[in-house]
């Protein structure tokens, strides 16, 4: 309705429409470095502790065994599969935290672009555009994305994540899910990503987590393509390292 | 190194491990490190045979002479090309034929094979394997 009333008033009032100013969104273009909370970290700027993760009883059931499998396996030197073994990438959203690898942002009037160094992973948030129904949008490592500015915080909402896509700390979802998030700069160089994972099917309540980030200025980003995985899965699950002979 | 710069090191390697390689944080690393035995340290030197500058990890392959006249391969695994840049390595830091000694964490299951924790390179810098793994 209020971009209708825009698009009206651009139509009808050329001579305001020239004299409109450009909507002064914060910039968010550039490269951002993970920021954690922990030692040296300013608590202001830190990211606040994730919300209770409640699944349902059908899945919480399998996930805490699932974790508890990995830890075992962890503690044995033998790591159980994942898809990050296979090279695969992490999609939406775990790919705006990939250890300490940074993601760059470019901004623009109707797109917002988030590019992550770690597998060089692009998504593409689509401004001012209605969302697609999810029974609409091919499953997918990215989904569909639309975001508008609501004052100073971008918002973006993302469904159509395939249910394979491993999400925070590998908690399962449906074909169901919804992300919403909410970027906004809490201080000049300094970015939030507050993260709200619905899902009717998986979850009891809404999700909520938060990723911080600092400005990189004139960082260029390093290429990352996939081509020496040295790692494999062997008969019995287990990640191990080809190691050479010579 | 005393006793206190050893236990600070250990901690700080702890910390990058739990806060960085997703232990308690929302984060994810391309693998689990578990496969190594962080608590052992295995100094190598050699000559190197290749240098992989390349992802999800960069990797030394290198030839190390044992005390009965033969000679042993050993790959060791490094943190990625971005994350290598951030403890001043280069794509050309090593090639075939350099001599070097590596400190590295070695395969839990035995194998001829390490996480690299310091190189010490050709023109006498020594070199860790990314942020947390500093000399």
């Amino acid at each position: 309705m209020k971009l209708l009333c825009s698009a009206m008033l651009l139509a009808f009032t050329p001579i305001a429409a020239d004299a409109q100013p450009v909507p002064n969104h914060p910039d968010l273009t550039g490269v951002w470095g993970t920021y954690r909370a922990g030692r040296g970290s300013d608590p202001k700027l830190a990211p606040p502790a994730a919300g209770p993760l409640v699944l349902k009883p059908e899945y919480a059931k399998p996930y805490e065994a699932r974790r508890a499998a990995q830890e075992e396996a962890n503690k044995r030197g033998e790591p159980l599969a994942n898809a990050s073994a296979a090279c695969v990438p992490y999609g939406v959203p775990a790919m705006m935290s990939v250890a300490i690898y940074p993601v760059e942002i470019l901004q623009s009037p109707r797109q917002v672009t988030i590019i992550s160094e770690a597998f060089s992973e692009v998504r593409r948030v689509y401004l001012d555009r209605p969302q697609s129904k999810i029974e609409d949008v091919a499953p997918g490592y990215y989904g569909h994305s639309v975001g508008h500015w609501e004052g100073e915080t971008l918002v973006a909402d993302t469904i159509g994540i395939k249910t394979s896509v491993s999400g925070y700390r590998g908690m399962p979802h449906s074909d169901q899910m919804r992300i919403t998030e909410r970027f906004q700069l809490v201080a000049p160089d300094f970015l939030h990503d507050r993260i709200t994972i619905e899902d009717p099917i998986v979850l009891e309540k809404p999700f909520t987590y938060t990723l911080a980030y600092k400005r990189m200025p004139n960082y260029e980003m390093v290429e990352f393509v996939c081509d020496n995985n040295r790692e494999y899965v062997d008969e019995k699950g287990i990640v191990r390292l080809k190691v050479r002979d010579r | 190194m005393t006793i206190l710069q050893a236990a600070r090191a250990r901690l700080s390697w702890a910390l990058v491990m739990a806060g960085v390689f997703g232990v308690v944080s929302p984060v994810r690393a391309h693998h689990s490190f578990t496969m190594f035995d962080m608590t052992q340290k295995i100094t190598l030197t050699g000559t190197v045979t290749a240098f992989e500058w390349t992802n999800p990890h960069s990797y030394i392959e290198i030839d190390v002479p044992d005390e009965k006249g033969g000679v042993k391969h050993w790959s060791i695994e490094m943190g990625s090309p971005s994350i290598l840049q951030q403890s001043g390595w280069k794509f050309s830091s090593l090639k075939k034929g350099d001599k070097t000694t590596l400190i590295m964490n070695p395969l839990k299951n035995g194998q001829a094979g390490g996480f690299l924790f310091q190189a010490t390179l050709p023109d006498g810098r020594v070199v860790g394997n990314g942020p947390g793994r500093q000399p």
